[in-house]
């Protein structure tokens, strides 16, 4: 026994030993590496001739083949304009969150990312301290930024009164439409100019419903809800002002009269059949869309969206507006490229976001590739892709302003002067600007996201009968502590009421 | 002095054994007690700060217990912690019974070929991830065009919801973790079964003993230990559950919740949104640490029954 116990302990101590030696090597290098980082950092700001300096650019999209040839000769054309070379990384859109949360945490250097509402959540990350502030950078930096894009962008995605990341120029209200498959509308000469509320389908489901067995009439996702006349302090949580509150007052949308209507109108089209009866687990509906088995849906619209979306299925999509073009909190945030907190060369970042947002050259590469090999142009302001474009296809929304991008083949030679018109239709929700500052509610927020992923999708989509199953939420929501969340919110809101003097 | 003369010949006498033992120590270190220093961040308000990971948990605020609350303040706390208990312990039952069954059965059967064939087919499912698990069980769930529901209709039976009708998740989440893990576990004891001296069966034999009365007298208290030590490792476990089990396989069907929500699905569900690092990483602690107390006790109880087949 004593001799066991004597090896142990042998074990341990050169265990012990081995351990330290490692963590000393280990925090030696460390302090290495980031003592040369600073050095070419300082240097590199000293003259345009010094080293160029390397972004390490993380963003959004399905990887491309031919990344590393475009960004040679991005590097070329940035390295001669502004002395900086980029490294860009690209992670899939359903990656994306999860992997740059874990990236973020852990320190990994990065100076660009992309950072929206929907994904990798803006203003909380900003909260925690993962972006640098931009306030100063933009005006010294940013000029070309400031001056280029709408006002609104600027303005709408600031957090606790600062800028944290370069939106994109793009669409800047949401609006819902409804969608028709045209083939469909024209066999049975449906009209959809007198379809506006969700009630108004009915009659066209019905026709569908009877006389085309195979399809599908209303392509629904478990991620359905009813247009209504809220704003919502968090997206898909059950409190929200409405759309024209004067008191700011925040409500308990379960309990208000008009989501029990709606959920009693889906609930009648769910048991007529007109829906899907596994929606509620239900995450897409691309097989559908792909087989044209489907007559209509709901979709967040765009100025000459129809085009867009009858060209990806490949036969005729039309539609018809479902709610008013609102400027959102989350609409305004929905693109942007922020700068790391750890990051080495802010500076030289800002040049480059700058530059991105105002030259078309670089935005242009970086959004189509090379010119003769991947696209061609036709023209000043056109261009054509070229069948190498397959191996260099970007989500054209998440890079930067989209408005001095080429058209493509088919554009109207107006489609940046029907976004600016959009954007100028739309109309600012009330909490636009406002930003609701979780930390304080963070153990009712994780217990009411469980209520709500037990009882959003049934309800919503009429799997269940809101009769029985709304009341049922209600009280798992208040349990759950949902009350308290309003609390902080109403306060909260109050003060930025006060200070916006709303 | 001679405290370390002793120290350095023990080094010298034992080299080979410390050379043997430094793969697995390393990797121990590195990826199990190193990464522990991080449950430090249980206790934080994680913010990330510019000068790094480490710099991050230094200059994060103390909270205390505060992580901890989400897990334990709701109605839901009772559910999943009873659903994860009763899940896990079916499974350590079920699962234990059915792969030594079947490790028996595999031993006895004479054709030695058609045997290994078994045990592959058996094997195969193991390797499946849980997403391609859930699309088989959705092939034959579906409402709309799932083998079942088609069957059942033939038979002039009514279809059924399935995933909105919690009655039979308990049943279909058990049955499904089975098809999977049993083929795996079985061949542990398929190993443990070979290593039986052939010549207590042909003894046993002699004396006329059924195969029954083999099974029963030689090879199960033969297995007994390695049975124990399977056990006891399970235990350690039964607080942690299969998130893909319980996430992918009933598709996240809100209705369902109430028998398929168990303490990992729970966890994700109310961080993914808000991404609190120090939330999850007090649910691991607290997963960890439960597991720890169940091992150290029923080990402890094993000891005390039978010593041999202990643990430690």
């Amino acid at each position: 026994m004593g001799k066991k116990r004597k090896r142990f302990s042998l074990l341990l101590t050169s265990l012990m030993a081995f351990s330290l030696a490692l963590t000393a090597c280990g925090g030696g290098s460390n302090n290495a590496a980031t003592g040369t980082g600073t050095n070419t950092g300082s240097s590199g700001n000293g003259a345009a001739s010094e080293k160029p300096v390397e972004l390490i650019w993380y963003t959004i999209g399905g990887p491309q083949k031919d990344l590393d040839k475009v960004m040679e000769e991005v590097n070329k054309y940035t390295k001669e304009k502004i002395n900086v070379t980029v490294k860009m990384n690209m992670i899939d859109f359903g990656d994306y969150t999860q992997k740059m949360q874990v990236k973020v945490a852990s320190g990994e250097p990065m100076d660009i990312l992309f950072t929206s509402s929907w994904a990798f959540d803006y203003v909380q990350n900003a909260r925690k301290g993962a972006f640098m502030e931009l306030d100063s950078l933009l005006n010294e930096y940013g000029k070309g930024v400031v001056d280029t894009i709408d006002p609104a962008f600027l303005e709408g995605s600031k957090v606790d009164g600062h800028n944290y990341a370069v939106p994109a120029n793009k669409e800047l209200p949401a609006q819902e439409v409804w969608r028709f498959n045209k083939e469909l509308l024209d066999k049975y000469k449906l009209d959809i100019s007198g379809v506006k509320t969700m009630e108004s389908l009915e009659p066209l489901l019905k026709t569908i419903k009877e006389n085309e067995p195979g399809i599908t009439p209303y392509a629904m996702v478990k991620d359905f809800m009813p247009i209504l006349p809220f704003d919502y302090i968090i997206e898909k949580m059950p409190m929200a002002v409405y759309m024209d509150t004067k008191d700011y007052k925040i409500v308990n949308i379960l309990e208000s009269p008009e989501l029990k209507s709606s959920l009693e109108t889906v609930r009648k089209y769910y048991k007529a059949g007109y829906i899907s009866p596994e929606v509620a687990t239900t995450t897409s509906v691309d097989d559908l869309y792909k087989s044209s088995n489907w007559f209509m849906d709901r979709a967040a619209t765009q100025p000459m969206a129809d085009n867009l979306w009858s060209a990806s299925y490949g036969y005729p999509v039309v539609s018809t507006p479902a709610g008013e073009p609102y400027i959102y909190n989350w609409s305004v945030m929905g693109s942007m490229q922020a700068i790391s907190a750890n990051s080495e060369y802010p500076e030289k970042a800002m040049e480059f976001l700058n530059l991105l947002n105002t030259d078309p050259v670089l935005r242009n590469m970086i959004d189509s590739g090379i010119e003769g090999v991947h696209y061609e142009k036709t023209g000043e302001n056109t261009m054509k892709n070229l069948p190498e474009s397959k191996n260099y296809d970007m989500p054209t929304f998440s890079l930067g302003n989209i408005m001095i991008n080429y058209l493509n083949e088919g554009d109207p030679e107006n489609k940046w002067e029907e976004f600016k018109k959009f954007n100028e239709s739309g109309v600012n929700a009330p909490l636009l600007g406002f930003n609701f500052d979780t930390s304080k509610v963070t153990n009712e927020i994780a217990a009411v996201q469980n209520v709500k992923e037990e009882f959003w999708a049934p309800l919503m989509t009429g799997t269940v009968d809101p009769e029985e199953y709304l009341p049922k939420a209600i009280e798992k929501f208040k349990a759950a502590g949902l009350d308290a969340i309003i609390a902080e919110a109403q306060t909260q809101i109050d003060a930025w009421k006060a200070e916006n003097n709303k | 002095m001679k405290k370390t003369s002793g120290f350095i010949k023990n080094i010298i006498n034992n080299k080979v054994m410390l050379l043997m033992v430094l793969p697995g120590a390393l990797w121990f270190l590195f990826f199990s007690y190193l990464p522990m220093m991080g449950a430090v961040i249980a206790f934080k308000e994680y913010r990330f700060s510019r000068d790094g990971f480490w710099a991050s948990i230094i200059d994060s605020k103390w909270v205390g217990m505060d992580n901890f609350k989400f897990l334990f303040t709701t109605n839901d706390a009772y559910i999943i912690t009873r659903n994860t208990l009763l899940y896990n312990g079916a499974f350590i039952v079920l699962g234990l019974i059915l792969s030594v069954l079947m490790a028996i059965v595999l031993s006895e059967i004479v054709n030695k070929k058609l045997a290994k064939v078994y045990q592959t087919g058996m094997f195969l499912p193991y390797f499946l991830s849980w997403v391609v698990v859930g699309y088989f069980a959705f092939s034959f769930l579906s409402s709309e065009r799932g083998m079942l529901n088609q069957v059942m209709e033939f038979m002039g039976m009514e279809s059924v919801q399935w995933y909105s009708e919690k009655k039979y998740w308990p049943f279909i989440l058990i049955f499904v973790y089975l098809w999977k893990a049993v083929g795996y576990n079985s061949v542990v004891y398929l190993a443990a079964i070979m290593g039986i001296d052939k010549s207590l069966y042909e003894a046993a034999m002699i004396d006329g003993a059924s195969k029954f009365q083999q099974i029963r007298n030689i090879t199960l208290p033969l297995l007994n230990p390695i049975i124990t030590i399977m056990t006891l490792l399970a235990i350690g476990k039964i607080f942690y559950a299969d998130f893909g089990l319980f996430y992918q396989v009933p598709r996240n069907s809100g209705t369902l919740y109430s028998v398929t929500n168990v303490i990992d699905t729970y966890v994700y569900q109310g961080l993914k949104t808000t991404g609190e690092i120090g939330m999850s990483t007090a649910a691991g602690l607290y997963q960890s640490v439960v597991g720890f107390v169940l091992v150290m006790t029923s080990n402890y109880i094993v000891r005390k029954y039978n010593k041999d087949s202990a643990l430690f």
